[in-house]
């Protein structure tokens, strides 16, 4: 019963792990690839459990989840697409589109017309209610590339069934006025047989060479005590190593993201924005006293290049 | 962990939600309160139009089984826990980041601008409170020489830990109102984005919603009344009533307080995680191991 | 223990080799960098596998493993910050567009 119980566990896991590394890879929509990855990390936290190393698998789960959150933000701030609308619109091969059912297709001319039988019910109208709405996923500083109409997007090729195009990887090419919308490089023949290469060796290694000295042993349940110890005890150097590593990297970034000093940059126009002070609490007899704080300001050394015209 | 216990689980958390939202009634103006706090009305189901067909939904549920997940180690009384992990407390944190994802998941899942925005500050808010939560876990688990809840709770019979370490308490109280979004972290919630995630649900989303965000306010208390107030200690009165008694009467302390201070904004709240907050949890590390060192706490 | 050391490392190589497919082809150099992710959680997935089996008693490759990990939050830090720095530069994430930092 248990060896059932453990061969199940094993392939929930593992199933979770591999098809979430697969759907970051094939998904058409960028924060669903970062759910994606999330998921594949959460099924491997779980065979880090079922190894019975379940100090390292809440690791994984507790740093990952907090990290992936941000990078997906990152990733929302700084890519043309992030919610896959305009891709979800295009010919994708049948991996991508089964990695992306469900994303509203964001096409800009005409409307329900191009039902994707592949995305269900769940859209209704799409087509028309963007028109007076800000976009907030789909949303590029690229204005031309809606400029061409839903005509010179392939709906033709009606979603679910397009032909798996490994040949073809400029996808909408001819829509857009030279902008290539891909998400992938115009290597990608290349890296899916590369992928498929690395794969065959290494699965084929392991089956040529099994004779691995494999113990009995079972390992102390306490592992927090025992891992605690030997990084105090035996790997401390590399403990302490690691910590100045994460502080140096903190400064590191820090220092990479500020605004820059040259007063014609860009950057110099994304200050962070504070928020006007939110709504009060009604009738609220203590906000006399909560006046003497005030929103904090970002700092940024660059701003005593304006002053300089100030004496004393 | 048997069935009968899952379940027990499960009808301890609904319980105890129910019990969050009557404390709440009695604490905060709930037609005016932002937040989770705001009376949630259960009405038709809203159908956004271009709602992320898997995301929306799975926000709710995922919240929910973050909250369900931490209920399992909670020590409701000797011996009354659904499963004494060994790594008890690391788990907590663990799970309960899940119910951030969920609300992050239900942000941008609704497809609106306000929707990404709210998603933006409820991932801001975890920035801020998950390394001064961490560091206000770190000196109780200095101390007490384990992660188990029920290893913690019984370190505590002698003097409870809120004696020893004031400061690491006065961390968690306020990172407990960060991870449990309320007063004054309400910023996600804002009305300038239309309630953020919960002004747009409906149908079972509304329930389930509540019962997930009552849930996180229980289990932050819980787990406070665990780490500083001794868990199910007490002289009289039996186990289960001297947990009830310290998880609400930490709930009501940790919502009173919280209605003191002006909402913050979210740039407002990372500013007082890493300038104030984190500070004072190193120099509460460092206070902690002082007194490890001076034989100070339970003993060996 | 029923399941054998060498599915656990068969789904390591699985890892690795969409990790090694998402660093090649992808686009955008965010998505790169969740490749490497991945690729440094097929490794990290190995070590353990590997601990396991041979050698359950020397906690040394947890300790490998939490080291990783660390350093693989860093690389995604400084990497982050790199792309943030890049795109005000150049106003696009793609790296067909970096490629006059090669060499």
């Amino acid at each position: 019963m248990m060896a059932a119980f453990d061969i199940l566990a094993f392939g929930a896991c593992s199933f979770v792990a591999v098809a979430g590394a697969l759907g970051m890879a094939t998904t058409m929509s960028m924060f669903r690839s970062g759910i994606f990855l999330m998921a594949s990390f959460i099924g491997v936290a779980g065979l880090f459990i079922l190894l019975s190393a379940d100090l390292i698998g809440l690791l994984q789960v507790m740093m990952y989840i907090g990290g992936f959150l941000v990078m997906i933000l990152f990733m929302v701030l700084v890519m043309h697409d992030p919610g896959g609308a305009m891709m979800a619109g295009m010919e994708l091969s049948p991996l991508e589109r089964w990695f992306s059912k469900g994303l509203v297709p964001r096409d800009e001319a005409t409307s329900a017309g191009q039902d994707d039988p592949a995305s269900g019910e769940g859209r209704s109208h799409a087509g028309n209610r963007h028109e007076g709405h800000a976009m907030p996923h789909g949303e590029g500083r690229h204005g031309h590339a809606r400029d061409h109409g839903g005509g010179a997007m392939p709906h033709g090729a009606h979603g679910g069934h397009a032909e798996h195009r490994h040949a073809d990887h400029q996808h909408g090419d001819g829509g857009h006025g030279g902008m290539d919308m891909s998400m992938v490089t115009p290597v990608r023949p290349l890296a899916a047989w590369l992928a498929a290469a690395a794969g065959v060796v290494l699965v084929g290694m392991l089956f040529l060479r099994p004779a691995w000295p494999v113990t009995d042993a079972v390992p102390d349940p306490d592992s927090a005590r025992r891992v605690g110890n030997l990084l105090m005890d035996k790997y401390m150097v590399a403990f302490e190593g690691a910590g100045f590593l994460i502080l140096i990297g903190i400064f590191g970034a820090v220092l990479l993201a500020r605004p820059s000093t040259h007063p014609d940059d860009p950057s110099r126009a994304a200050k962070a924005a504070v928020d006007a002070k939110p709504e009060a609490i009604r009738d609220d007899r203590l906000a006399p006293l909560a006046e003497a704080g005030g929103a904090p300001e970002p700092e940024h050394h660059g701003s005593h290049h304006g002053h300089e015209d100030h004496v004393g | 962990m048997g069935v009968a216990a899952a379940l027990a689980v499960l009808g301890a958390l609904l319980g105890g939600a129910a019990l969050t939202l009557a404390v709440e009634h009695a604490f905060v103006r709930i037609d005016q309160e932002a937040g989770p706090a705001r009376h949630t009305e259960l009405r038709h189901n809203l159908q956004l139009p271009n709602a992320d067909r898997w995301l929306l939904p799975a926000g709710p549920v995922v919240a929910l089984a973050g909250v369900a997940l931490a209920m399992v180690v909670l020590p409701l009384g000797p011996g009354l826990i659904g499963r004494d992990l060994g790594i008890g407390l690391f788990y907590v944190i663990v799970v309960v980041d899940f119910v951030v994802l969920g609300l992050a998941l239900a942000g941008w899942g609704a497809n609106t601008p306000e929707g990404v925005e709210a998603c933006y500050r409820i991932v801001a808010q975890l920035v801020a409170y998950v390394v001064p939560l961490g560091l206000a876990y770190v000196g109780v688990i200095m101390m007490a020489r384990s992660l188990s809840t029920v290893v913690v709770v019984d370190a505590q019979r002698g003097l409870w830990f809120v004696v020893l370490q004031p400061l690491g308490f006065l961390l968690y109280v306020v990172t407990g109102l960060m991870q449990s979004y309320r007063a004054p972290f309400l910023e996600p919630f804002a009305a300038s984005l239309g309630g953020g995630v919960l002004g747009v649900v409906g149908g079972w989303s509304a329930l389930v919603w509540r019962v997930a965000l009552a849930g996180v306010l229980l289990v932050v208390a819980a787990v406070g009344a665990v780490l500083y107030l001794g868990g199910s200690s007490g002289p009289w009165l039996p186990g289960w009533a001297w947990m009830l008694a310290k998880t609400y009467g930490l709930m009501a302390l940790m919502l009173g307080l919280g209605r003191l201070v002006r909402p913050l904004s979210t740039a407002e709240t990372l500013a007082l995680s890493w300038k104030i907050l984190i500070p004072l949890g190193l120099v509460n590390v460092l206070l902690v191991g002082g007194l490890i060192l001076l034989g100070v706490g339970p003993g060996a | 223990m029923t399941v054998p050391l060498t599915a656990y490392l068969v789904v390591a190589a699985l890892l690795f080799a969409i990790g090694v497919y998402t660093v090649v082809a992808q686009r955008s150099a965010v998505m790169v960098l969740m490749g490497v992710e991945v690729l440094l959680n097929a490794i990290g997935l190995n070590v353990v596998a590997f601990w396991r089996f041979t050698a359950p008693t020397d906690y040394s490759a947890q300790v490998l493993a939490i080291l990783v990990v660390t350093v693989g939050a860093i690389e995604m830090a400084i990497g982050l910050a790199l792309v943030l720095l890049l795109y005000r530069q150049r106003r696009t994430v793609e790296v067909d567009a970096y490629t006059d930092l090669n060499g």
